[in-house]
């Protein structure tokens, strides 16, 4: 073992430490999510693998063959065309171009489209458009292809939408308006999910990703499972991913409920269960990167909420390892020796089914 | 459950208008008014601010018993200047110079409020004299910087430099916070405390208001 051990910071620098201070960080990261989440701390002998893992001298690190899991696509085709300022490298293709290069040259276990804004708000009006475009790709993918976008609450609110905004209300101590605007907005958000997904699963929709939900707080993220429910009663062939947005419900509002259960302030292994009763097919657990810490410490407090997470859930659990987010460094474009030991570790340790 | 229980109760259900009724009762009672800050008002919003660190309660609640507060301070407010209790603090809050972006401050001035400070909120692009003249007019103890971009937060450098050279006896003391601000920055900078949010800024000032 080399006296000093070369890792990463949550914002991507490179340093080093030594044995101790990793494992001090694998300690207090684990720690920190067992406190916030009322969780069990990692046991010492996963404290000491997920040392192992970021230790091992290799640039790169992976399972053992038959470890292997789903890794179930975020946009990652996106990344072929959209610019180096939206984290992509800017080559001049098509969508559909970039689909199948992601399908066929890259291995992909599924594919997924969505507007260059990501937003559902935006889909609607352009929704006839997006409904030819995955038609005519779905034509041509083998593996299982969705749509994908957020449902980003906040465009709801003034001056992007209808709604007085939050922002503004609660600063100036109107909390009742600035709660009856979140609950007015969730309720456009819902009508607009429902529409895009009712409107795709007309074209035969492979699967539908609510990506990033609760962004804008546990609003965002009830309209997000209204929405889901709706539509597993109305198109109940649709396979539909929820993923969450962090670690931890924000209470914007603070006091809305789905089946009576309160969001603000669920953790993985709670939101699991609400996803689960709105009726998703994979839970995509997100656990956000403090830039500060060691990814030692981060991917020991992911991975210490994702074992929770999996614990609970009756459904699989595919933990989000983009930019940011599982452990991952926040920088646009995620360094592999980062990215590959926390997929391990997650994998592992956290016995994620997905990716 | 005594009156200081109710009061207490009722301002952490962000009850504003049975947080005023019952201060009126507990003065008709001829309740000492520190005593019903105390152990009625501070109290509460004590209780508060544990229940928020564990996430237990969010914004919203804090905001609404903040607002729960201030309508028994109002209240309070002119026993306890006749019976010449000094008030916990003042704090000069504002976003500094060339940053527009106030709503955390704003955040923070509502809970400092309510948590029964007297807040001077010099608004947003502040210049940094603007901030220590104001300390020195209104006798304040702590000054309190925010910052949302990483351009303006030298501001916050400069701020406590002109403190530097003129602050008699180090009486008044510098906060910092805002989304791109650290504890490291704070240190750098040489400011006395570092805000990560509205509830550990209050809790910020009163340990710098302590310290002397």
């Amino acid at each position: 073992m080399k006296d000093k051990i070369l890792i990463r910071m949550g914002d991507g620098e490179r340093v080093t430490l030594s044995a101790d201070e990793i494992k001090e960080d694998i300690r207090a990261g684990t720690q920190d999510a067992a406190r916030r989440g009322r969780i069990p701390e990692m046991t010492a002998p996963e404290q000491e693998q997920l040392f192992e893992i970021m230790a091992d001298p290799s640039r790169v690190v992976g399972v053992s063959p038959g470890e292997e899991v789903i890794v179930t696509d975020d946009g990652c085709s996106m990344s072929f065309y959209s610019g180096q300022d939206g984290g992509g490298v800017g080559v001049p293709m098509s969508r559909m171009q970039a689909i199948l290069t992601y399908e066929r040259a890259c291995g992909a276990d599924t594919t997924s489209m969505g507007h260059s804004d990501y937003s559902y708000k935006p889909v609607k009006p352009i929704i006839n458009y997006e409904m030819n475009e995955y038609y005519n790709i779905s034509m041509m993918t083998t593996a299982p292809f969705f749509y994908g976008a957020q449902p980003n609450l906040g465009l709801y609110y003034r001056p992007d939408g209808p709604c007085p905004n939050p922002a503004e209300l609660l600063p100036a101590g109107k909390i009742k308006e600035a709660r009856a605007a979140q609950e007015e907005a969730c309720e456009h958000l819902k009508k607009d999910l429902v529409f895009v997904g009712k409107k795709l699963a007309g074209v035969g929709c492979e699967g539908l990703n609510f990506d990033t939900c609760g962004s804008a707080g546990d609003a965002d993220f009830l309209a997000a499972l209204l929405a889901l429910r709706e539509l597993r009663q109305e198109v109940p062939q649709m396979p539909i991913i929820m993923g969450s947005s962090g670690e931890f419900v924000i209470g914007m509002h603070g006091e809305v409920t789905f089946d009576g259960r309160r969001l603000a302030g669920m953790y993985p292994h709670e939101q699991v269960k609400v996803v689960e009763a709105a009726g998703a097919c994979i839970y995509g657990m997100a656990v956000n990167t403090n830039t500060s810490e060691s990814t030692a410490w981060n991917l020991a407090r992911a991975v210490t909420f994702c074992k929770a997470a999996v614990e609970a859930a009756d459904i699989p659990v595919h933990v989000n390892v983009g930019m940011g987010v599982g452990g991952v460094p926040m920088m646009e474009q995620p360094p592999v020796d980062s990215v590959s030991r926390v997929s391990k570790s997650l994998v592992q340790i956290g016995k994620a089914d997905g990716l | 459950m005594n009156i200081f229980e109710q009061i207490s109760d009722y301002l952490n259900q962000g009850d504003e208008d049975k947080v005023a009724e019952l201060t009126d009762r507990a003065i008709a009672q001829e309740i000492a008014a520190k005593t019903i800050l105390d152990e009625g008002l501070i109290a509460g919003m004590e209780i508060m601010g544990a229940k928020f660190k564990k996430h237990e309660v969010f914004l919203p609640e804090v905001l609404l018993a903040a607002k729960a507060m201030h309508a028994g301070m109002t209240k309070l407010k002119p026993l306890l200047i006749r019976e010449g209790i000094p008030a916990k603090g003042k704090v000069v809050l504002g976003t500094v110079a060339g940053d527009l972006h106030d709503i955390g401050k704003n955040l923070v001035g509502i809970m400092l409020k309510g948590a029964g400070y007297e807040v001077i909120d010099i608004g947003h692009d502040a210049k940094p004299q603007l901030f220590i003249d104001t300390a020195k007019k209104e006798d304040a103890r702590v000054i309190g910087m925010s910052a949302l971009l990483t351009t303006t937060m030298p501001m916050m450098r400069k701020v406590v430099e002109l403190l530097k050279e003129d602050n008699p006896g180090g009486k008044i003391k510098t906060m910092v916070g805002g989304a791109p601000v650290s504890k490291d920055y704070a240190a750098e900078i040489g400011a006395d405390a570092y805000g990560y949010d509205g509830a550990n800024a209050v809790q910020c000032v009163e340990e710098l208001i302590a310290g002397g």
